[in-house]
């Protein structure tokens, strides 16, 4: 073999080494965590469930259990300290699915933990915790609706008596490859939220899994690739930032490492502090009266994928020609009519509807009184007023619907929606029972008569943020019908109502007589000047 | 004598390299980003569509990525190992920020990594997968 001159064997040899090792080296962004988990005699065994994983895991991470069932994401409640209303998943009524109670085993598909089936689940069994849901790295462990939070643990039809069929979870190779959390193992759920992908915030959903910048600038995949942890950070295996407990208004300053404050980390001030604009200063005149998403989220679902706005369920139960569930779809094979649910309406680039919000939710709960009105129900009323000192002007997704109730107390109730029994409303489409199994699924009582009531649901906009060059621009707000008009209590230049044509004229009077008056003047010195020379 | 050691030094060196190349099976998630920045951005000025994972099955996409044939419209590089290359990543580098950030992942290592995402998201996967 004739080789370049200059070149040995010996530098063959250093570039087929150095071609080596670069190819044996692990890909962009993989983990550089300390330990290598296949390496752990614990973990090198063909596990049969993943309570015995979880068991494997708790020999080493002995507190992790005891850490994780002290938070919402295991016990789905949240005791509101302000107004004392229980919340979290397990108490609250939505106008999605409408509520968990009674659909256990579909809805603890996104618990982190195994068997949370009905109302009997022991919370304090250690190794019921999933430490696989949030340590997944491979995206093979996938925790199926139906199936109480766990993962097929041998291959199985599904759904049953689809003729489909998945594979059992590896889950060995699942437990050898652990590491942090990610926006896939977050989204897996939260991308989910309402029963599918986009479905409930509108500004999460799948397309952020690997987002370029126009989509996020945070989570962007090619440049600061944060992770939900990044912002939502945790301590003890508890999530910083909770729309249970939002916050609406952070006065206090960018958190520096050694901080012992204790102020919730996932807001944009606990990074970009309180005077973020450097360049254009008058902008920093705004932080007092909006939140940073107003400007920074133009529009949600814009990921391509779109968001439903709407849910009808008092259109459910039509079946097709045939006699059996149908959907129907429109031209972009969005789903807008469910025989299971009623009728949808999707979209996508939405622009946000705007509120003052000060971070106090009230909710309608089961029990609450509703009427039958125009005036839809609030389901979750964001808390807020230009006068009260410590709102700020926010983002939201609005979610409408209409959604069953009890005519006689006057309540929303609980709908039995999933499972093979008698009374689930997916297999039969009985709304009487459907509802009385909810209900009694609770310890509550149906009457038997039921219609649909308007409700609305409001959910912050606060992900997806845009480069600041697409942010909201100063003439979308300050004009006349721009996207702040119905902002009341304050005054935006340029807006309808703050917009007087007498004051205007006389104004723009002034300034034509001034200008008049200094090119007389200007004219009159220069034509004396001339005279005199 | 000499250069019989030389060449047997570089023939042992060859198989470890080969064999650990081989031992790498593909990063799904880089994958997913080089798809869903690269391909898809040139199938939808191109194709004026996406292309989804869930589109084909896994023995589908084996069978269409072992054919080694791309482009239906015959407008660009018919082979697919193209689309994966350096050179094609050199030649968007300017316009693209995932082909510039790419660049210098060897072609086998990144092929791989998009047969592991498609796989991962194809239409008999656990996670049917649609670019947006």
């Amino acid at each position: 073999m004739n080789l370049p001159p200059g070149t040995t064997w010996l530098k063959v040899a250093v570039t087929i080494m150095l071609a080596t090792a670069f190819t044996a080296m692990p890909a962009a962004g993989a983990s550089k965590s300390t330990a290598d988990h296949s390496k752990f005699k614990e973990l090198q065994q063909n596990f049969q469930s993943g309570p015995e994983v979880t068991k494997a895991c708790l020999s080493c991470h002995t507190e992790a259990a005891k850490q994780v069932q002290k938070t919402k994401h295991w016990t789905w409640e949240y005791l509101n300290p302000e107004n004392k209303q229980r919340l979290g998943k397990k108490n609250v009524i939505n106008n999605f699915c409408i509520a968990v109670p009674s659909n256990y085993a579909a809805c603890t598909a996104c618990h982190i933990g195994y068997g949370w089936k009905d109302d009997k689940f022991d919370f304090t069994v250690e190794t019921n915790v999933d430490c696989l849901a949030c340590h997944d790295t491979t995206g093979s462990y996938l925790k199926l609706a139906g199936m109480a939070g766990h993962v097929p643990y041998k291959d199985m039809e599904y759904p049953p008596g689809s003729g489909s069929f998945v594979k059992a979870t590896d889950l060995k190779k699942v437990a050898q490859k652990v590491g942090k959390t990610s926006r896939d193992t977050c989204g897996a759920c939260h991308f989910n939220g309402g029963g599918g992908n986009a479905v409930k915030h509108g500004d999460l959903d799948t397309s952020l899994e690997a987002p370029d910048k126009e989509l996020d600038v945070h989570m962007d995949s090619l440049g600061l690739n944060f992770t939900c942890a990044t912002c939502h950070k945790t301590g003890g295996h508890d999530v910083a930032g909770s729309r249970y407990a939002p916050t609406a208004v952070d006065r206090k300053g960018a958190q520096v490492r050694g901080s012992e404050d204790r102020k919730n980390p996932a807001t944009c001030q606990s990074c970009h502090g309180q005077a973020p604009h450097t360049k254009t200063a008058k902008l920093n005149d705004h932080t007092s009266k909006l939140a940073c998403q107003t400007c920074h989220v133009p529009s949600f679902a814009r990921g391509g994928i779109a968001t439903k706005m709407s849910w009808d369920w008092s259109t459910a139960g039509k079946m097709g020609p045939d006699g059996k569930p149908m959907t129907v779809k429109d031209d972009k094979k969005h789903v807008i009519y469910d025989s299971k649910k009623g009728d949808f309406v999707l979209a996508e680039n939405v622009t946000p509807e705007y509120i003052w919000f000060n971070g106090s939710v009230q909710y309608t709960l089961r029990g609450d009184p509703v009427e039958k009105s125009d005036q839809p129900t609030r389901i979750n009323r964001f808390e807020g007023s230009p006068h009260d000192g410590k709102s700020v002007i926010w983002p939201v997704k609005v979610f409408r619907g209409q959604q069953p109730y009890d005519t006689v107390s006057k309540s929303l109730v609980i709908l039995h929606t999933t499972g093979n029994d008698d009374a689930s409303y997916w297999k039969h489409f009985n709304w009487e029972k459907a509802i009385a199994a909810g209900m009694a699924s609770v310890g509550d009582t149906f009457s038997g008569k039921y219609d649909f009531v308007k409700t609305e649901m409001t959910w912050p906009i606060t992900h997806m943020v845009a480069p600041k060059d697409k942010a909201v621009g100063c003439v979308e707000c300050h004009k006349a019908g721009g996207r702040l008009e119905k902002i009341e209590g304050v005054y935006i230049p340029g807006r309808s109502r703050d917009h007087l044509g007498l004051l205007d004229t006389a104004g723009w009077s002034l300034a034509a007589l001034t200008l008049f008056g200094v090119v007389v003047h200007g004219s009159l010195r220069i034509a004396t000047r001339k005279k005199k020379d | 004598m000499r250069m019989t050691k030389q060449l047997l030094m570089g023939a042992v060196l060859g198989i470890v390299m080969v064999g650990t190349a081989g031992a790498y099976d593909g990063d799904w998630k880089r994958g997913r980003v080089y798809y869903r920045q690269v391909c898809t951005d040139c199938h939808q000025s191109m194709a004026k569509k996406t292309i989804s994972p869930n589109e084909k099955t896994k023995a589908e996409w084996t069978a269409y990525i072992t054919a080694d044939k791309h482009d239906a419209t015959k407008k660009s590089n018919p082979s697919l190992k193209y689309a994966t290359s350096r050179a094609y990543r050199d030649s968007i580098k300017t316009k693209n920020k995932a082909a510039e950030k790419f660049l210098e992942v060897p072609d086998a290592e990144l092929q791989a990594d998009i047969k592991a995402w498609v796989l991962y998201g194809a239409k008999d996967s656990d996670n049917p997968s649609r670019c947006q």
